[in-house]
Parts: structure tokens; C-alpha cells; sequence
């Protein structure tokens, strides 16, 4: 079988050699060589790259007092041919931090060159001419509160999107203290319990957050039309609200209940020419109200003797 | 002889839906194998890495920062979907449009709706082709982005300047 291939290959290479010399003569286009052997030709030459002709880079000629705001004048990704600056980002284990010629570092991080402070200033006296100057009633926090009793706080979204809508948008929180309400005690203990744990003891606040509608001026509406409902409910008196009897009270009211009385009786004058009377409804009511501990069992045995003219000490 | 057949089909039914939970016990530890972003060492130590490849991805936010700015991923982020799939859709863009030129990764910075590409490019076509490719990515993705694209690049004389080791 080798021997026959060998044969075929002699008889081949005859072939082409006969092939070279009859086609030499002629002026027809010659035969490719049949390359049996192989013999290693010349490595094709590398293509060198092609060298485009560009403008040093501009920071080399900037000069040092010129105006900055503009050359980097708006928001913009770093390049290294602009800003004349020899800054390095990156961290190498055994090597410099890499320079700022091709870092891709660089490019990445958002920065605040078109922010510089004089860029700032000068923006700022520009925008200068639209301000107007601060109210000067509104001087205090307490004549803001005066004047704009009621709080609203909405929040805008700024993010990257094409879309500038954000449901989060619209949600209003609308504030207001309960003592800034024209309400006589009967509408304030109806609003506060109309409005239930909206209502913060602690700070007098009455805050309503609405987040039902899809806009925030919908909602804000919703709010305004919120607060009107409760404060004008709370100013009705229903025929059934004189039924309530002192079984029905949620709280301890020292003029309606046994303790008024028999002190009247006692004395024998209403209660408020009473003196130390009117410590002593607090002390009891404080009593009632907030249950028994050391500070209030303490107060009401105190304003007892007092009451009754008795000396501190037994 | 069916019958029973099928009995027995129905039995094995059950035993299968029914089998008590087996526990399979590992003897053996876990291979917690970390491979995507990083690069073997060649025989030569001659193979180029970029800073960005010369850092695995642990590294994110330590040593090197995220190719994508956007705040679609933040917590309570809006469209973070649509957000990832544009973002790969402009690299895949950017890569097949400069063929062979792009020798950093493609950032796709996002700032309310302007996108800002950035990215370092060799000088292999001269300004005026590197001109009109800026345009036509800008104007195209803005089109179908429906934002505003910006293209902002530096370009590199040679592929070696953003070389950081050799491996």
C-alpha cells in the first residue's frame, strides 16, 4: 500500500515538472507548482498600522490664568487632553496609579469640573436679579407658623430616565396644628376623635397623608377637601350627642362627676371660689386620667391638705 | 390481566407521589468555583489586560467602578428592565458599529434622559470617519432610545496605551 502511494507520488511530480517545462516556453499564464514538499515561504509582511496625524493634546498650551468656566463649561465625561491636571485613579499592587491618558477610571466617575467655585459664583450673581429679598415678617419660625399655619410636603423625583413620572410623586402630606382651628371644646374632642391617631398629642399636629389619586395636586385637593369635611363635622352637634352619660365618658371630667359635687357641698360655694379648688380638680382629674402612680397620688394628697388647711407633715 | 396491569401502574403512581423527602448527604466540600471576569495566566506571561480585565469583579466600587451610571438600580428605582436591556443594546451597537476601534468597555452613563457614552477608541480611522460615526450612533440611538445620546471619547494612539499588565 506505501510502496503504491510512493509510486503515485513520482509519478506526480514527473507530471508537474513536465507541466513547468511545457508551459515555460509559451507566453500562455503558467501553472501553479504543486508544492509536494513543503517548503516554508516568506512570512507574509505585517500590515503596519496606519499613523493619523493629531493635535497635541490642549492642556499642554493652556494658560494659567484662563478663564476655566470656559473651556469645561457643562457637564461632560473626563478627557485628559483637556483638563491640565495630573491626576491618576486606579490602584496597581507593585506600580504607580495609572495616569490619566487612557483610564477608563476616569472617564467613568461623574465629576464636578463645570462646578468650580468661581463658575458657581458667577451663576449665582447672574441668577442674582430673579431673587427677591426674604419677607421680613417671616423673619421667625414662629411668625411663619403664624402666618402659614398649614404644612403640605410633596417630594419630586429627579432620576435617569426618558420618562420624568414618578408614582412616589404623588403623595401629599398636608400638617396643621389642632390649636391653630377655630374649634370650642366639644369640636376639638369631636376632631380628635374624628381624626383618630392622625392627631400627635405630643407635638399638637394633625397630619394627613393622601396618596389615592394619581397627581399630586389630586391628591392635595383631596386633602384640603378632607380637612374641610372634619373640621365643619366636628362643629355639628347631633341630637344624639346630649344622650351621652357619664357611664359613656372616655375620660374623666371633674365638673360632671360626684367629686364636684360633694366638694360644692362641703363647702357650700361653686367649686371656682373654692380656694385651692381649682388644684385640686387638676390633681384628681390627673389622677383619673393618667392612673395611679408615685408623682399623681403624691399631688392629690398634697392639694387635699391644702384644701382643707391641714400641715404638710402628719 | 389488564386490569391488574393497570393497578400496578396506579400503585407505583402513588408510591411516587407519596415517597417519604429523601436527604442526600454531601460528603464531600462544597467547590465554590469563581470564574467569570477573570484571566488565566498565559505560558508566555505575555497576554495584554486592561485595567478594567486586570481587576475581577469582587473589585467593583473598590478598585474599579461600574460601566453602567444609572439609577434604575438604586433602591425604588424605576424601569430597571428596560434600563439593562437598552444598556446592552447600545453596547452591542457601539461594538458592531466600531468595529475593532473600542479598545476600553462601552460606559453608558445616565443623566435624567441624556445617556453619555463613553469610551476609548484607537486611531485607526482618521477624524473624519470617527466624526461621522459619532453622529450616526448619536443620532440613531437617540431615535430609537428616544433620549439624548451623547458620544464622548478619547482616542489612543496605540492598542498598548490602555494595556495595565501583561498575564
Amino acid at each position: 500500500m506505501a510502496l503504491n502511494l510512493m509510486k503515485n507520488s513520482i509519478k506526480m511530480n514527473t507530471f508537474s515538472k513536465l507541466q513547468v517545462r511545457s508551459s515555460s516556453g509559451s507566453s500562455e499564464p503558467q501553472f501553479r507548482v504543486l508544492n509536494l514538499k513543503v517548503t516554508k515561504s516568506k512570512p507574509a509582511p505585517r500590515r503596519q498600522p496606519k499613523k493619523f496625524d493629531t493635535a497635541p493634546p490642549r492642556a499642554h498650551q493652556m494658560p494659567t490664568d484662563q478663564n476655566w468656566g470656559n473651556v469645561w463649561p457643562g457637564p461632560r465625561s473626563f478627557h485628559p487632553a483637556t483638563v491640565p491636571l495630573p491626576v491618576r485613579q486606579g490602584y496597581g499592587e507593585k506600580q504607580a496609579p495609572p495616569s490619566k491618558y487612557a483610564n477608563a477610571e476616569l472617564m467613568k466617575i461623574p465629576n464636578f469640573l463645570h462646578l468650580t467655585p468661581p463658575v458657581i459664583k458667577r451663576q449665582c450673581d447672574a441668577l442674582r436679579k430673579f431673587c427677591t429679598p426674604w419677607p421680613k415678617e417671616l423673619s421667625t419660625d414662629e411668625n411663619c407658623e403664624k402666618h402659614f399655619p398649614l404644612e403640605t410636603t410633596t417630594s419630586s423625583y429627579c432620576y435617569s430616565s426618558p420618562s420624568i413620572r414618578n408614582s412616589l410623586a404623588r403623595i401629599v402630606t398636608l400638617r396643621i396644628k389642632l390649636s391653630h382651628l377655630p374649634l370650642d371644646q366639644h369640636a376639638k374632642d369631636k376632631f380628635r376623635r374624628l381624626v383618630g391617631d392622625r392627631y400627635d398629642e405630643n407635638t399638637d399636629y394633625v397630619t394627613i397623608v393622601a396618596d389615592r389619586c394619581p397627581t399630586s395636586k389630586q391628591n392635595f385637593d383631596y386633602c384640603m377637601y378632607l380637612l374641610t369635611a372634619v373640621f365643619h363635622e366636628s362643629w355639628n352637634v347631633e341630637p344624639w350627642e346630649s344622650k351621652k352619660t357619664l357611664e359613656d365618658m372616655e375620660y374623666y371630667d371633674w365638673t360632671k362627676n360626684q367629686s364636684c359635687k360633694s366638694l360644692e357641698s362641703m363647702f357650700e360655694v361653686p367649686f371656682d371660689k373654692i380656694e385651692h379648688g381649682k388644684e385640686f380638680s387638676e390633681a384628681v382629674s390627673n389622677l383619673m386620667n393618667n392612673g395611679e402612680n408615685l408623682q399623681t397620688l403624691k399631688t392629690y394628697g398634697d392639694t387635699v391638705r391644702k384644701l382643707l388647711g391641714l400641715s404638710k407633715e402628719i | 390481566m389488564a386490569k391488574l396491569i393497570r393497578n400496578n401502574a396506579l400503585f407505583a403512581k402513588i408510591i411516587k407521589e407519596h415517597a417519604p423527602p429523601q436527604c442526600f448527604i454531601h460528603t464531600t466540600t462544597n467547590l465554590n468555583k469563581c470564574q467569570a471576569g477573570r484571566y488565566r495566566i498565559s505560558l508566555r506571561k505575555d497576554f495584554p489586560l486592561t485595567y478594567e480585565m486586570a481587576n475581577p469583579p469582587h473589585q467593583i466600587a473598590h478598585r474599579k467602578a461600574w460601566n453602567s451610571w444609572n439609577t434604575s438600580n438604586v433602591d425604588g428605582g424605576v424601569r430597571p428592565a428596560e434600563t439593562a436591556v437598552e444598556d446592552l443594546f447600545i453596547r452591542k451597537f457601539i461594538t458592531g458599529t466600531w468595529h475593532n476601534l473600542f479598545v476600553s468597555e462601552v460606559i453608558i452613563k445616565r443623566q435624567h434622559n441624556i445617556i453619555r457614552i463613553a469610551g476609548i477608541v484607537h486611531q485607526q480611522a482618521n477624524a473624519r470617519q470617527m466624526y461621522f460615526l459619532i453622529g450616526y450612533c448619536e443620532e440613531l440611538l437617540s431615535y430609537w432610545l428616544q433620549c439624548l445620546v451623547k458620544m464622548e471619547l478619547q482616542t489612543v494612539q496605540d492598542k498598548r496605551d490602555v494595556v495595565f499588565k501583561y498575564i
